[in-house]
């Protein structure tokens, strides 16, 4: 059995402490949880043992012997491997190929390639982690996010006279992944398991700590807090290790007699929509209402928020408040629409500019006189809703890169919530959020509603979108088959109406 | 001390190369004569780095600036052999320069073009058309209106220095003009703000309302327009139009606004940075020309202060992202 341990580990940034008595022991054979709020040193620690960052004091024990992990190759020769939230891959070369990036071809002499010899490694690879469905002949950019992330497991697969790999350090890896994509990936985390390899599985997600790991370990301010085995403790701990007081509950209560006064005057009504995926999509928003969107991969939930912000061509009615919004984005952010995208970095950010400017760019029109902006005006709107939505930033002109994931979030619902929307269009809202921020931005989205702003959601998250949904509507592939209260239902029933609908 | 450097280096550097050349020509250089002419010869160079700062702002940059500039000058002049007013020949050249600029937008915006592929062939075409209307030869002499390179000659009286007057050239008055505006423009208005924002992320100032294919169109517009009127200030002051004389305005062009990045934040494109850079670039030649250095060799020279420059902030910014 091989067993890593990292103790007292310290490690500072100019004058931040990221790391201050920060400790963890991973074994062969188990899933090892590390969970913690963002900012709690977790990414520090995986930076660590990848060996991209050195500690300033701590000891690393691989099987009781000190061993350096100064240089990405130092940790690739103490069979550490990682799968980072992006992945690299080359889209237009073939899976085997991309399994082949870092390591030597097969080869007849002379650097020609033995074409045959790297497709059945690729293929034994493969099969090795129980993912055959992959056919080492496609183009990588064919694949999804899921096996491709799927397809790098199994690269660190192949056998080679090298270092064998014993750990692997998965950070968010079901952060893009539809259900069914994660799914394959736990199967294949129980085979890595089964054949002996320990996984260090970084999520924010309580529902596949307990479903996948063995054990837990918590993070907080830099520090261990505590590391439990998973049978053995339940959410409420680990929330409360994670923050440090009790969380009642993380989805704030709606109070019934607000939702009740607007809730019978309709906001948004859609009518025999397509675009994309999607066919003959109709619905009604009320004024007040969450609507979550649920449905599996392919289904075409954010497809339909990018057609109803005009993002791409649609076909059917949009009525909201009685009058065609428009078909671009400009013309829909005009009329009301204000949309949260899934990938906030590629969608959402202008990661260099000063935030404000990410805040106020679709209400520029209204804070100009003249063409010129109002500087005095912007800066007071921008304080005004990052306050609102609790944005913990050096000023306004930060720039969106040097936030954490929670706070970059929040850039961009301040900026929904700066045009006084009429309907919040939001696609993962909480997305590789930690649990505070989570917490805010549900707190935001209840008090909008309770103001009569209606609010269509799409999360992969179930927990979240039955906590805060009123209604929640199944979209199966492109088509919307049914709408139903969310109060009583559970994440099981609602994943079985996904797949029912799947059946039917 | 990387950090610093990174975000310093290119005054220093400026600063260092202003010592030698005061050390080096004690009695020439740092006059206020010598200045002023440095300000007229890279006035045209300051309005096409300007201009090549709008597109570049978005993101794309525009290769055809300098054949367009020869352009602008060539249709100039041959609309004063055909006896058009100096207002109405001019006016005719910066409509052209428009045009030209809109076609670039049109194919790297609305067409999707690749703003490399797209100007690398438009600046093939506009200089085929200078040299077709020019007949490949230079159009100088009585053709060319006295009251048109008069301009380039005079200036805003500033006094006299040993009885000779001393003059604001028109031409770096009008260098100082179009920074000014363009300065305003994009740090100021809506506009310049949505422009900034496309360079910040296409697809993220789409998805939030910008008309992103629109502005980088007229982005192109505006680079088109400053390419022809560099093309009009060189032709004034040479008094004489012909098919290449705008040709080494692209790469300088580039140059300067590069070298000007090196001194903002986050490594990007400003006016006032970009002038900077055409300073730089400027002082450099003046005082290689006076020391009567090889102009092969102050090619050499140049280029490697770019290197030079370019390579410390870039070393610069890997030093700050590391941590």
């Amino acid at each position: 059995m091989t067993q890593l341990s990292l103790q007292d580990v310290v490690k500072t940034y100019g004058q931040t402490r990221a790391l201050d008595g920060a400790a963890l022991n991973l074994r062969s054979g188990e899933v090892h949880a590390l969970m913690g709020e963002n900012g709690a040193g977790k990414s520090t620690l995986i930076r660590i043992l990848a060996g991209l960052e050195v500690p300033d004091a701590g000891v690393i024990l691989l099987d009781g012997a000190p061993v350096a992990l100064s240089s990405p190759a130092q940790s690739e020769r103490a069979g550490l491997r990682f799968l980072h939230q992006e992945l690299q891959v080359v889209p237009a070369m073939s899976v085997a190929e991309n399994m082949h990036l870092s390591r030597p071809y097969p080869t007849f002499g002379f650097g020609l390639v033995r074409w045959r010899a790297l497709r059945k490694a690729a293929g034994a690879a493969l099969d090795r982690l129980g993912v055959s469905h992959i056919d080492p002949d496609t183009a990588m950019g064919d694949l999804g996010p899921g096996d491709q992330m799927l397809t790098r497991i199994a690269a660190t697969l192949i056998e080679t006279t090298g270092p064998r790999p014993w750990a692997y350090v998965m950070d968010e890896p079901t952060a893009a992944l539809t259900g069914a994509e994660a799914e394959r990936l736990f199967s294949a985390i129980l085979t890595l398991r089964t054949a002996g390899h320990a996984i260090l599985y970084v999520s924010h997600r309580m529902d596949e700590v307990f479903r996948l790991s063995d054990r837990v370990t918590v993070l907080r301010d830099g520090r261990h807090v505590s590391t439990h085995a998973t049978p053995e403790t339940s959410r409420d701990q680990i929330i409360a290790d994670m923050t440090g007081r009790e969380f009642a509950d993380l989805f704030p209560v709606a109070s019934p007699q607000i939702i009740k006064v607007g809730h019978d005057v309709p906001l948004l009504a859609v009518r025999n929509l397509s675009a994309g995926p999607l066919r003959d999509v109709s619905f009604t928003l009320r004024q007040g209402e969450i609507l979550g969107l649920a449905g599996l991969s392919g289904s075409g939930r954010n497809h339909l928020l990018r057609a109803l912000i005009g993002a791409v061509p649609r076909q059917g009615h949009v009525v909201l408040n009685d009058a065609d919004p428009g078909t671009t984005p400009t013309a829909c952010w005009a009329a009301g629409l204000a949309y949260v995208p899934r990938e906030r970095r590629a969608e959402g950010l202008m990661l260099h500019r000063p935030l404000s400017e990410t805040v106020a760019l679709p209400h520029l029109a209204g804070l100009s006189r003249a063409g010129f902006v109002g500087t005095s005006g912007l800066g007071k709107m921008v304080t005004r809703f990052a306050a609102g939505v609790r944005l913990k930033a050096q000023g306004i002109h930060q720039p969106t890169a040097e936030l954490s994931g929670g706070n970059q979030q929040k850039v961009l619902f301040a900026r929904a919530l700066a045009g006084q929307p009429k309907v919040l269009l939001l696609d993962e809202p909480t997305r590789g959020v930690d649990v505070g921020a989570k917490f805010d931005i549900y707190t935001t989205i209840r008090a909008l509603a309770e103001q009569g702003v209606g609010v269509v959601l799409v999360s992969s998250d179930l927990p979240e979108l039955i906590g805060l949904s009123d209604r929640i509507g199944i979209l199966h592939a492109g088509r919307l088959t049914q709408i139903i209260p969310a109060k009583g239902l559970t994440e099981g029933a609602l994943l079985a109406l996904c797949y029912a609908a799947e059946a039917a | 001390m990387l950090r610093f450097l990174r975000l310093y280096g290119t005054l220093i550097g400026m600063a260092a190369i202003v010592a030698v050349f005061w050390a080096l020509l004690p009695h020439t250089f740092m006059t206020a004569r010598n200045w002023l002419n440095i300000t007229q010869q890279v006035s045209m160079l300051t309005v096409v780095a300007v201009a090549m700062t709008v597109v570049m702002v978005v993101g794309d940059f525009d290769l055809s600036v300098g054949s367009m500039a020869s352009l602008s000058g060539v249709v100039a002049a041959v609309l004063f052999v055909q006896g058009w007013s100096v207002p109405a020949a001019v006016a005719a050249a910066l409509v052209l320069g428009l045009t030209g600029g809109l076609i670039n937008g049109l194919l790297v915006s609305v067409i999707g073009i690749l703003p490399f592929v797209a100007t690398l062939a438009t600046l093939t075409m506009y200089s085929g058309c200078a040299f077709i209307l020019s007949g490949g030869k230079t159009i100088f002499g009585r053709d060319i209106p006295q009251s048109f390179a008069d301009f380039a000659k005079s200036g805003v009286p500033l006094g006299s220095i040993a009885d000779k007057p001393v003059l604001l050239p028109w031409l770096t008055v009008l260098a100082i003009a179009i920074t000014a505006l363009v300065h305003v423009v994009l740090e100021l208005s809506t506009y310049g703000r949505r422009l900034y924002a496309i360079g910040g992320n296409a697809e993220a100032a789409r998805l939030a309302g910008v008309r992103v294919t629109l502005l980088r169109l007229t982005a192109y517009g505006f680079t088109g327009v400053g390419a022809a009127l560099a093309g009009l200030m060189y032709a004034s002051r040479v008094a004489s139009a012909n098919p290449t004389q705008g040709e080494g305005l692209m790469l300088n062009a580039i140059a300067a606004v590069f070298l000007g990045m090196t001194v903002t934040r986050h490594g990007q494109p400003r006016v006032v940075a970009s002038v900077l850079g055409v300073l730089v670039l400027g002082i450099m030649d003046n005082g290689l020309t006076q020391l009567q250095v090889d102009s092969y060799v102050r090619q050499v020279l140049v280029g490697l202060i770019i290197l030079l420059a370019v390579s410390i902030s870039a070393l610069g910014r890997k030093a700050i992202g590391r941590r």
